[in-house]
């Protein structure tokens, strides 16, 4: 049979992150397939240096669209430990709540765009529409749909109110219902599995050699989840599953992630019913003393890990950056291997690339 | 004289050409909203189909290099007459242009020879995505066409006659084909989603995979009727689901029997747009694998049952 | 597995859609609901600035300028075009002097449009 080869991106309909993909195909399956990324370098990272550390709190959060508040959740959360400082408890119930909000509404999105891969426009518009119940709950408390810009070093800029609570739960309550509508779906729509089920498939030990993190991973079987193995901000004060599959397909992925909806909405009633009182920032010098830290943090895609040194100015000596989406490309060539033409989209969407995160 | 001036009257206003570009745009539109409605969204105005339909015809023509220049002017012209042709043996509201014994077979002939033309489209037009939307075109004839072909027959050896008008006037006395062979319209039902490519079986044309399929390289006044023969080829395919399974108008032209006829022909459509919003795409070897699988066992039972019982 | 599984799962939902409220905002006619912490528009009290310039050095966006000609005499210059409503300003500023409200800065095709003087201080009695 004759090949043919069949580019993909980084303009292409079914892909909205800017990476290229060469396909080689023989009939309809795929028998090579060629990377490559690099459209939406930035050079954020050295960007970094040349700004002051306040500064550099709006730069991680222009590092990702989707992601914003982890970027700056990781960054903000290194250079307090560079200086030492302690971050009021209120502050950080905040951050928290904002982080499991942004897991929620990054879950969303992604799974409008799986459905709308894979042909499920329905499911596509419900999912975005729910969107912005979550949306809608952080504009109203930050004042930004995506760019929250709630941390600053030391602490968060927003307060929530106590008679505001309620109107999140009710907000909560709304999403809980459209959620078991969703995982209906994922569970028993017939046209979704025969799509998602056995595409894709990743075992535990290429998971684990790959070095892939999150809702990937964890569908692969691998329990690993920064906020129960090292926790940050008040993790460790909150009760959550840490939610696992040992299929290693698109489903198991769709389902791991829909599930964490679930346990990201319970977290939020958590946070909000335990917040304390008190101040929300205390005061950062401008200067950071000299040394270098590692910030990790679980991003909606998996593990994010922030290195800064510091040489004692009031700007980072190097901001290094490593995104979750960085070992996930590396499994695509394996995921690729063989699939039918159809599948491609699924599997590109099944694994949630944040290309703009990648490439910085 | 007045011979000649009545047939072009029937072939460029009605129900010719001109009828039949109407409600073209006219179900187009009535589907885009209804999905819209049902997907929470608003939809477009109702001029919508028809602005972009001129607006199509006033863009620049362009195809690549290596494309087949003369055929891919020809082949939207080819499936545009084809189906035109089609609607002039069915019968609208109990009117028919022309009526004689087989022309369900010719209906059949020429409601698939879009197919081919969209198939040869994605082969001459000079892309990778239109070659592989080709293919997938192809393959998914061959999976629907079968069942679509046998579920129409069921009908018309109840009826002993293979013309549309007769199989559809032939139930104005008695029970609705729907009801006699309820397996039959199911299946063309679904042959019929597969024939207009439409979602759940949009699969030569998946934008997230390949693009617009065969019509990727197509532009301007080429696009626009590749378009408008897609358009009323949904409108043609509802009419002959509406003449051989519903009933039809009733039997003879009357205001209430044109009445019924649009109302059975929006309550298909809104079939249509109902199973399109419901469903995943399927993939082409799932279709192919659900054709013959599934549909012609069904469709060959529904068969035996109309020989054994009904002849 | 509460359910088994159906051909028409969305059914009920599909139903539920039709009867509810549109998704979809007719943008120009319907004017967008902003929230109250909408970041948006950058007003300052100027009679509370006294063009410390902690603002500007902090923007990330380098959208404000402050030019001083004397101890007095100053002007803070906003320019909106290069502004990411970040609201750095606002917590960057020690007299609570700006704040971002919830108003949507406008569009123009010319770039000058953008620039707007803040505050601008002349030399007083002090």
């Amino acid at each position: 049979m004759s090949r043919i080869t069949i580019p993909i991106g980084p303009q292409h309909p079914a892909l909205k992150e800017p990476l290229s993909f060469l396909l080689t195909v023989e009939g309809e399956r795929i028998v090579e397939s060629a990377l490559r990324i690099g459209y939406v370098h930035r050079g954020l990272e050295r960007l970094f240096q040349d700004r002051s550390y306040v500064q550099n709190v709006h730069i991680a959060e222009r590092v990702c669209g989707i992601c914003s508040h982890i970027h700056t959740t990781a960054y903000c959360q290194g250079v307090e430990a560079l200086l030492g400082l302690e971050v009021p408890r209120r502050a950080l119930y905040v951050r928290t709540l904002l982080c499991e909000l942004e897991r929620i509404h990054s879950h969303l999105l992604w799974l409008g765009v799986l459905a709308e891969h894979i042909g499920f426009t329905t499911v596509f518009m419900y999912a975005w529409r729910d969107r912005e119940i979550v949306l809608d709950i952080m504009e109203d408390l930050s004042g930004g749909r995506v760019a929250h810009a709630v941390n600053a070093i030391g602490g968060v800029r927003i307060d929530i109110e106590n008679d505001h609570i309620p109107a999140i739960h009710a907000r909560l309550d709304e999403l809980e219902r459209q959620m078991e509508m969703f995982l209906g779906v994922i569970q028993h729509e017939r046209t979704f599995q025969a799509r998602t089920r056995g595409v894709g498939c990743l075992t535990q030990e290429q998971v684990q050699r790959y070095c892939v993190v999150g809702p990937v991973a964890r569908a692969s079987g691998v329990a690993m989840d920064i906020r129960r193995d090292q926790p940050y901000a008040v993790y460790d004060e909150l009760s959550f599953r840490v939610i696992t599959a040992d299929e290693g397909d698109v489903w198991a992925r769709t389902m791991v992630r829909a599930l964490e909806i679930v346990e990201s909405m319970g977290m939020c009633r958590q946070l909000l019913d335990k917040l304390p009182e008190g101040p929300l920032a205390s005061r950062a010098p401008r200067r950071v003393p000299a040394g270098l830290v590692i910030s990790r943090c679980e991003a909606p895609r998996g593990e994010l890990l922030y290195v800064i040194r510091s040489d004692g100015s009031d700007r980072p000596a190097r901001v290094k950056i490593r995104t979750p989406t960085l070992p996930t490309l590396a499994t695509l060539k394996d995921q690729l291997r063989g699939v039918h033409t159809a599948d491609v989209p699924t599997i590109l969407a099944g694994v949630d690339l944040c290309i703009a995160c990648a490439d910085r | 004289m007045r011979d000649v001036a009545s047939a072009v009257l029937t072939i460029l206003v009605f129900p010719g050409f001109g009828f039949l570009f109407v409600c073209a745009l006219a179900f187009h539109w009535i589907d885009r909203r209804v999905t819209a409605r049902f997907q929470g969204r608003v939809g477009p105005p109702w001029f919508q189909p028809f602005a972009d339909f001129v607006k199509l015809l006033a863009k620049e023509d362009v195809l690549p290099v290596g494309a087949h220049e003369r055929a891919c002017a020809l082949l939207p012209m080819v499936s545009l007459a084809a189906v035109l042709t089609a609607a002039l043996h069915i019968p609208v509201g109990g009117y028919v242009v022309t009526s004689f014994e087989g022309d369900l077979i010719v209906v059949l002939f020429l409601l698939s020879l879009p197919a081919l033309a969209y198939f040869l489209a994605g082969w001459l037009s000079a892309s990778v995505f239109s070659v592989v939307g080709g293919s997938r075109a192809l393959l998914q004839y061959f999976a629907y066409e079968v069942p679509f072909l046998m579920a129409l027959a069921g009908p018309a050896i109840l009826v002993g006659s293979w013309s549309v008008s007769r199989i559809s006037g032939a139930q104005s006395g008695g029970l609705w084909t729907l009801l006699v062979q309820p397996i039959g319209f199911v299946l063309a039902f679904i042959g019929l989603i597969g024939k207009l490519k439409r979602s759940p079986f949009d699969i030569p044309k998946a934008k997230s995979e390949i693009g617009a399929g065969p019509l990727t390289e197509f532009s301007g006044r080429k696009l626009a009727l590749w378009h408008l023969s897609l358009q009323v080829k949904t409108v043609v395919g509802i009419f002959l689901l509406v003449d051989v399974f519903l009933g039809g108008s009733g039997g003879g032209i009357s205001l209430s029997g044109v009445t019924l006829f649009g109302v059975k022909c929006l309550l298909v459509l809104l079939a249509l747009s109902v199973t399109g919003v419901l469903y995943a795409r399927l993939r082409i070897d799932q279709l192919a694998t659900m054709g013959w699988r599934v549909l012609a066992p069904l469709a060959l039972v529904q068969l035996l049952v109309v020989v054994l019982v009904g002849g | 597995m509460s359910r088994r599984s159906s051909l028409a799962h969305l059914l009920p939902e599909l139903v539920r859609t039709l009867f509810a409220r549109r998704a979809t905002v007719r943008f120009p006619s319907e004017p967008p609901v902003l929230a109250e912490a909408y970041r948006g528009r950058g007003v300052v009290h100027a009679e509370l600035c006294v063009g410390c310039g902690l603002c500007v050095r902090d923007c990330p966006a380098f959208a404000l300028e402050l030019e001083r000609e004397g101890r007095h005499r100053f002007r803070l210059v906003h320019f909106e075009d290069r502004c990411a409503y970040c609201g750095q300003c606002v917590d960057s500023c020690r007299q609570d002097a700006i704040a971002l409200v919830s108003e949507f800065p406008r569009a123009s095709p010319c770039r000058t449009a953008f620039t707007r003087v803040l505050v601008t201080h002349e030399a007083s009695e002090e």
